[in-house]
């Protein structure tokens, strides 16, 4: 199931087209999980961040993104950075703790690349990890889904 | 089954903008680590322009001296949205609350922010719509009449909407509203042919529509008094 989503994932972005209906919206395997829905690709001590497809849904169409500055400091559950969209400014807290290395710079011309391409180009920060522990403490991919239903189901 | 869920409003009168920034920034951190429910503020500002996070201050018409000269301030704030005017006769309301109790995000959140002042003009007889791509607010026919400025910080809400009664609309004259130019701005003395009740009556009905759009079984009311706030 989860390969089926992440191959619907990745030819939908590669066609440039936004993902199906959403009875569900997608997760990428390999990727962990926060409950703030934001997704950490891991890979040694190199972290990219971003928000999920769940989370970009429910924001609606995103104008603007507060990118941190490189070098900063970066803790996990707390915020790096804000999205706008509906008029409404929503913090992105980061998974890892560790240090700022590289932001996004295409989303200052296109915010809604975190709409359109959550996993991928819509990327937000890459991390320096100082604590590679903390990473055990998210979600992976299925507990993450479980936990984005029981969330819309209040 | 569904834990009955409360709303605490409190009724604050007029407030100056920065103390009731302190106030909401006080409220949700209280509200972050489960120390109070849920909160409302009702209220209105003395004439304040403010800003959102994006600071485009390029909407503001006239130099800030003349703001000064006018009696209005000029705030910068975090919240998401464009430039505004707030002032008496303008209805506030600021929730402070958990959207991830409740499992709504910032657009399904902002959409019943809407339909809270859709349905209050409803009842005087103004059909107002929101929900229009690109451009968050209430609508009656292509005039404004409801704003929305929000601020969501670990999944609690601040800022929030601001519905015009009757203010004195020429303050909007100095700005860009929202950075639309080409729409105007109405009130609900504007729009409907009924005679209007004091603000208080109308403020009530507002925060009525809006805890039963978002589901509370109860309310609480509480009258403030900021000055008793302060710490």
């Amino acid at each position: 199931m989860a390969s089926r989503l992440l191959w619907a994932s990745k030819a939908a972005s590669y066609l440039k087209i936004s993902t199906f209906n959403r009875g569900f919206a997608s997760v990428v395997k390999d990727l962990k999980y926060a409950e703030s829905h934001e997704w950490v690709k891991v890979k040694g001590n190199s972290a990219t961040v971003g928000i999920t497809d769940h989370a970009q849904d429910h924001l609606g169409d995103v104008v603007y993104v507060e990118l941190p500055e490189v070098g900063a400091t970066v803790t996990q559950g707390s915020s790096f950075g804000a999205v706008e969209s509906v008029k409404a400014t929503s913090d992105i807290n980061s998974p890892v703790s560790g240090k700022v290395v590289e932001v996004n710079e295409e989303l200052s011309s296109s915010p809604g690349l975190v709409n359109g391409s959550p996993y991928e180009n819509g990327w937000i920060i890459k991390v320096e990890i100082s604590d590679t522990n903390e990473v055990s403490s998210l979600m992976d991919c299925e507990q993450y889904s479980k936990f984005c239903e029981e969330e819309d189901n209040h | 089954m569904r834990i009955p869920r409360n709303l605490e409003v409190w009724r604050l009168g007029t407030v100056n903008y920065l103390k009731a920034l302190k106030l909401q920034e006080k409220l949700a951190s209280d509200r972050k680590i489960n120390k109070i429910t849920d909160t409302l503020l009702s209220l209105q500002h003395p004439p304040t322009y403010t800003l959102g996070k994006r600071r485009t201050d390029y909407n503001l018409l006239v130099p800030e001296s003349e703001l000064k000269n006018m009696g209005a301030e000029l705030h910068y704030t975090q919240r998401g949205g464009d430039i505004t005017f707030h002032g008496p006769h303008q209805a506030i309301l600021y929730p402070i609350i958990s959207l991830r109790d409740i499992g709504l995000g910032a657009r399904k959140y902002v959409e019943n922010l809407e339909s809270t002042m859709i349905e209050l003009s409803s009842l005087y007889g103004v059909k107002a719509h929101g929900q229009r791509k690109c451009e968050t607010g209430v609508w009656v026919g292509d005039r404004k009449i409801g704003a929305i400025g929000v601020r969501i910080s670990t999944g609690i809400t601040s800022h929030g909407l601001a519905f015009n009664i009757d203010p004195d609309l020429t303050f909007f004259k100095h700005i860009v509203p929202c950075g639309i130019a080409d729409k105007d701005v109405t009130s609900l003395r504007r729009e409907t042919d009924l005679v209007l009740p004091d603000d208080e009556v109308i403020q009530e009905q507002l925060v009525s529509c809006f805890a039963r759009l978002f589901g509370y079984n109860d309310i609480i009311w509480k009258d403030k008094n900021v000055i008793e706030i302060d710490d």
